[in-house]
């Protein structure tokens, strides 16, 4: 629902009795709607800095509320509670509670950059968009989305090997994400190729299949790079004082 | 020899239309009410001015000490204007302390009084030692204090900064913006932000207007160096759950009512017209505009001039006003004065 058309009571807030006497005054029915307490009663102060450590929300502080991201947005077009101006608001003023709302439509940015265009502070909106759908997987409000699962796969394949070998990639998205290997799409395109019998190609997937080839003297690049990633998580890991939140979660089991 | 020229208060406007006026070897008077000079940036112990950063004391006092000694301008202290009789070339004031000022022509820079937060009982100014004003905590920072809770001198964590209190707000009567506020909250909470690291500022605002240059220099920067919050909302009530103050009102850019608990509450006050103007009004025979700021007569043609031909006009006198454009009117008001008394282009 477009934000101007929100009522700023929730419908779960409302509460009508049947039956309710209070001092000898009959409050039942729906005459005598409650309306339960509808506050944010605190800013999670640094909920911008945990954005900002993640990659894509680096800017976000520049933004200035002008709502040019929204309005060139692809997505808001179909799903007016898809508002990036208004999630970035929340995220800068700290009500965290307000956009965990949101946090099963938030990753519907399909990166089109619309807004990357439109917006006049630099801020970077499809890049806050992603930092703020990592931040919730991260945090655990969120399951792992397959865009993510993908991203493993592909970097640990590279980290492994140099190399990306398209069926492995394929066959471990799928089991990671849950989803059947033979999908209709692949049975075709299988079929097809069988059809074509293109000898040399099939010859050098399956023989790539069985062997997986390195890049060679791949050993020091990989450890570079995995320096690097290994790096940049304890940052996050910091910014978001991830341990901390690990350590509350045991504590709450243990208690 | 010559009549001097009065001037009416000695804050910024009128220290810098002496100094215009020394200058060029004309005399002067300035007749100030309190008893001393330097205005509102003094007498109201301002910290770091905008735009410079320079202390007030520092920046204004210069403005005073140049005055003081200066042959051709004669300072009455404690006195006021009862009584300005005559026609330009030749008036004729009687001060409250029984002298007598023959002028040929008054520059009225009596300025502003601070909006009385009292009028906004709502906002818990009055009821609780923690609401305080933007005039307060520069005092607290000038002092050398810091800002601390006046309930128990406790460093404050969370400060919320209230903007337009006594400023467009049609309901108490006051209309106008008062201009200056919002850029002097943005420099208080960079202020207090850089006293206390960690002590959180938020500022609800309904519009933000760092006109100008300050825009770069004290919106952005608060926000982007100082990580000061802006957050758009119209506060219904500051109360208190007897442990913190509680500020409750509407997130206007989300659509969400707020309460939060804060340890201090600043309102941003506005300039009123001086409480003397009716009198002022009244003694000098000049007109004051609708909202009771003195009235300029002549926008394009001339500098200051009132209703009344050889009675001037500069600084906060005229409405909400910057120090520094204050300093400016106070020096153009002056050449304004001079040209008026003789028409030089005739006799050259």
């Amino acid at each position: 629902m477009p934000i101007h058309e929100k009522s700023l009571i929730r419908p779960e807030n409302l509460e009508t009795h049947d039956n309710l006497v209070i001092d000898g005054v009959d409050v039942s029915g729906h005459w005598s709607t409650f309306i339960k307490t509808r506050v944010v009663s605190d800013y999670n102060e640094t909920l911008q800095e945990e954005i900002s450590a993640l990659p894509g929300g680096e800017e976000i502080h520049r933004c200035w509320q002008c709502g040019s991201c929204t309005n060139a947005c692809t997505v808001n077009e179909v799903n007016p509670d898809f508002n990036p101006r208004y999630w970035i608001y929340l995220i800068r003023m700290g009500m965290e509670s307000e956009l965990l709302r949101d946090k099963d439509i938030i990753w519907q940015c399909v990166s089109c950059n619309k807004c990357t265009y439109a917006c006049p502070r630099d801020v970077f909106p499809e890049g806050v968009m992603k930092a703020t759908a990592h931040w919730l997987e991260r945090k655990g409000h969120t399951p792992k989305s397959p865009s993510t699962h993908f991203d493993e796969v592909f970097t640990e394949q590279v980290l492994k090997t140099g190399k990306i070998e398209e069926s492995r990639t394929m066959r471990r998205f799928f089991a990671r994400t849950k989803q059947k290997l033979l999908q209709p799409w692949m049975i075709e395109m299988v079929k097809q190729m069988i059809n074509g019998l293109p000898v040399g190609m099939l010859t050098r997937m399956g023989l790539a299949t069985l062997i997986a080839p390195r890049t060679s003297d791949w050993s020091k690049a990989s450890a570079a790079m995995q320096e690097y990633i290994d790096e940049q998580h304890e940052k996050q890991e910091q910014a978001l004082s991830l341990a901390e939140l690990v350590e509350t979660a045991k504590n709450d089991v243990a208690a | 020899m010559t009549k001097p020229i009065l001037i009416l208060g000695g804050g910024p406007a009128g220290l810098a239309a002496a100094h215009s006026l020394a200058t060029v070897g004309k005399k002067c008077v300035i007749v100030e009410k309190e008893d001393k000079l330097g205005g509102a940036p003094i007498l109201s112990g301002y910290a770091k001015l905008v735009p410079t950063g320079e202390w007030a004391k520092d920046a204004i006092g210069g403005m005073v000490a140049r005055v003081t000694d200066n042959a051709h301008v004669g300072i009455e202290t404690g006195a006021t204007v009862t009584s300005f009789d005559g026609n330009p070339g030749d008036f004729t004031a009687e001060l409250s302390n029984g002298s007598k000022i023959e002028a040929e022509a008054a520059i009225l820079c009596s300025g502003f009084t601070h909006f009385d937060s009292v009028n906004k009982p709502e906002w818990g100014f009055g009821t609780y030692e923690d609401v305080v004003t933007t005039t307060q905590v520069e005092q607290m920072i000038s002092s050398g204090n810091g800002v601390r809770c006046p309930s128990d001198g406790r460093k404050p964590e969370r400060v919320a900064i209230l903007l337009c209190v006594g400023s467009r707000d049609r309901q108490i009567g006051r209309e106008w913006c008062s201009k200056i506020c919002c850029t002097v909250s943005s420099n208080l909470a960079m202020e207090i932000r850089e006293e206390l690291p960690d002590c959180h500022v938020y500022i609800y605002y309904m519009d933000i207007r760092t006109f100008g240059l300050y825009e770069t220099k004290y919106y952005w920067r608060s926000q982007e160096e100082f990580k000061v919050k802006y957050i758009k909302a119209r506060i219904a009530e500051v109360t208190s759950d007897g442990d913190k103050l509680i500020v409750k009102g509407e997130d206007t850019l989300v659509k969400r009512p707020i309460t939060i608990p804060f340890d201090m509450v600043v309102h941003a006050i506005g300039m009123d017209p001086n409480v003397d103007n009716p009198t002022l009004a009244q003694t000098f025979g000049i007109d004051l505009e609708e909202n009771g700021f003195v009235d300029v007569a002549n926008r394009y043609g001339a500098m200051g001039e009132t209703s009344r031909p050889g009675v001037f006009v500069a600084g906060a006198a005229t409405g909400p006003e910057t120090i520094d454009d204050s300093i400016a009117q106070g020096h153009g008001t002056a050449m304004a004065v001079l040209s008026s008394l003789k028409d030089f282009s005739k006799s050259a």
